[in-house]
């Protein structure tokens, strides 16, 4: 298989802070790719980078054999990345149909003279648009919300109606920010067999999650990122085990000097992680 | 009752209006209504739909209105042609404003009124075309394949025939991609941008259409009133539509057309209380705003849940038998 999205010495700062710093990364098409790690680690940087909702960017990025570091966010969005936001970004008040509609935008043309006149063309293709929005409802299995108002949503609905709006246009990839925020454990469980099914129908996914139960079951393979950098790269198994990866979420041995504590503390550490991933 | 339905009322009210009232200078007042009408819907698409707070309407007004005394004055063009032209000629000095689309809230607001400001300085100071503090006297009136429009009652369809078509325009628009990508862009910038649309690009349509409408409202007003004044275009007529489109209520294209009527008709009204009516006028305006923060069509709306709410729960017949 080869690298739908492929990212050499990605860096970004801000004023002083270096967000990200010089990351490779390559993620292969129709994979599942998590990016996970501790808080500030630049995972959301990172997916803006690749959106193109941050462009203080130095390093490339290359999507699907085409260099996109110097497109737009809209242009990204057209050739194929679409996205979710950690903190829910749906347009409130509007019905659920009419938030996944938008996201055909960029795949319809119809402009204003268009819409005046009602050409044919215009009713045929606005016809197509509800079609396909009612198709990703129920694929999301929001069908019974279609005329609900967004922001009335109750939460978890909230989230999957933004995941309908991204896979919609049946983009290339798509970027799915923490989409297990907030979710209970069962809807967190129906998320994994969601996100599975996105990759059936030909979707590679970009997964940034804290929820590791989750990340460890959808994902094929994974990054981890600390304090901006590339820690490791791996599949679930390798990442589960990897003692950098352990230390970055459980903190070093320093400060826990007291003899005989602090294998065990690493050791529990693993367990945990161990625990979270089967 | 259905939407079409209510529209056929309303519109059928408004055509016989002109039996009821036959006094010429109501009628004078009417139609200055309905072209208020007009420039309501022009920003009730940017304020209400694209959240693009412009103060600059007037001056795109003034632009029509001008472009269309000036050619039916002096190069003799046929009223449909200068109706069209003021239009395309708003529609294209709108254009100056794509540098400035990008600002938000409170400053486009000043650039907007800025613009505003330009605009009517230079109809006041560039006498030899536009007259200056004279203004332009004799427009002629408007004149369509050999028919002239020299009746009041006359005029006030005209204005009502236009009024209506930009009513059915927007509301075209309002339910279509485009419009939907405006709502979208007042929501949520970057959530927009992730579906693929271009901020800029799409807020200067708007300001586009925008421009337009407010063109083809001047032209009519220059050819109604057959006598132009700058002062008729200073900023405080652009707050004026303002002042439509937020009591009428943001975002709704009723609310445009009755925020209209009752801005340009309640001072008239309110003309027996004399000096009063316009600090009557401002009173009224902030204890509406104070009652409903969705203006009048807010408020109807409110109150037409309720009132179903009371119907039903009185109703012996079950709920579901009465929708």
């Amino acid at each position: 298989m080869s690298a739908l999205l492929q990212t050499e010495k990605l860096s970004c700062r801000f004023g002083g802070l270096v967000a990200v710093s010089g990351v490779d990364l390559s993620i292969k098409t129709g994979h599942v790719h998590g990016l996970i790690g501790p808080n500030g680690a630049g995972k959301t940087t990172f997916l803006n980078l690749i959106s193109g909702h941050t462009r203080q960017v130095s390093g490339s990025i290359s999507f699907d054999g085409k260099n996109v570091g110097d497109m737009s966010a809209e242009r990204r969005a057209a050739a194929g990345i679409r996205r979710t936001f950690q903190n829910l970004r749906l347009f409130r008040e509007m019905t659920a149909l009419e938030n996944v509609m938008i996201g055909l935008h960029a795949n319809t043309a119809s402009e204003i003279f268009h819409s005046l006149l009602r050409t044919r063309k215009q009713r045929q293709e606005e016809r197509d648009i509800a079609d396909r929005a009612q198709e990703a409802l129920d694929f999301i299995g929001l069908a019974q919300s279609r005329d609900a108002v967004a922001g009335a949503l109750p939460y978890g609905h909230q989230r999957l109606l933004e995941i309908a709006r991204a896979i919609v246009a049946r983009p290339k990839l798509i970027l799915l920010d923490e989409p297990a925020a907030g979710l209970n454990g069962a809807e967190a469980g129906r998320l994994v067999g969601l996100i599975r099914r996105i990759q059936v129908t030909g979707i590679t996914v970009m997964l940034v999650e804290h929820h590791m139960e989750v990340v460890m079951r959808a994902c094929d393979r994974i990054t981890v990122l600390n304090y901006g950098k590339k820690l490791a790269d791996g599949s679930p198994a390798d990442i589960r085990d990897h003692s950098g990866v352990i230390e970055a979420y459980l903190g070093t041995k320093r400060g826990l000097r007291r003899p005989g504590a602090e294998s065990a503390t690493v050791q529990s550490g693993a367990m945990k992680v161990r625990n979270a991933a089967s | 009752m259905t939407t079409g339905a209510i529209r056929v009322i309303v519109l059928g009210a408004f055509v016989a209006a002109p039996f009821f009232q036959t006094n010429s200078y109501w009628l004078h007042v009417f139609c200055v209504a309905l072209i208020g009408v007009i420039l309501a819907l022009g920003l009730q698409l940017l304020v209400g739909m694209a959240g693009l707070l412009s103060l600059g309407q007037a001056a795109f007004y003034g632009l029509g209105a001008y472009v269309s005394a000036a050619l039916t004055l002096q190069f003799g063009v046929p009223f449909l042609v200068a109706f069209l032209l003021a239009g395309v000629a708003a529609a294209g000095s709108s254009l100056l404003l794509v540098p400035i689309v990008k600002l938000q809230g409170s400053s486009l607001a000043v650039a907007t009124l800025g613009f505003n400001i330009i605009i009517y300085l230079i109809l006041l100071n560039e006498e030899w075309a536009t007259g200056g503090s004279f203004g332009m006297m004799n427009v002629p009136a408007p004149s369509i394949f050999g028919y002239t429009f020299t009746s009041d009652r006359a005029m006030y369809w005209l204005c009502l025939l236009v009024a209506t078509v930009v009513y059915l325009a927007m509301d075209r628009l309002v339910h279509s991609r485009f419009g939907r990508a405006l709502k979208a862009i007042s929501q949520d910038e970057d959530a927009a941008r992730a579906c693929g649309i271009s901020i800029n690009l799409y807020k200067s349509k708007c300001f586009l259409v925008a421009a337009f409408a407010a063109g083809i409202a001047g032209s009519l007003y220059a050819h109604q009133a057959r006598y132009l004044n700058p002062n008729d275009f200073a900023f405080n007529k652009s707050i004026d539509i303002l002042i439509m489109v937020v009591i009428g209520g943001m975002g709704s294209l009723p609310g445009a057309v009755i925020g209209a009527l009752v801005v340009v008709l309640l001072p008239e009204y309110l003309r027996s209380s004399g000096e009063f009516r316009l600090i009557l006028f401002g009173a009224l305006v902030v204890v509406l705003m104070g009652f409903s923060r969705g203006g009048i069509a807010g408020a109807a709306s409110v109150f037409g849940r309720r009132l179903s709410r009371f119907v039903n729960a009185k109703s012996i017949v079950p709920k579901d038998m009465v929708q």
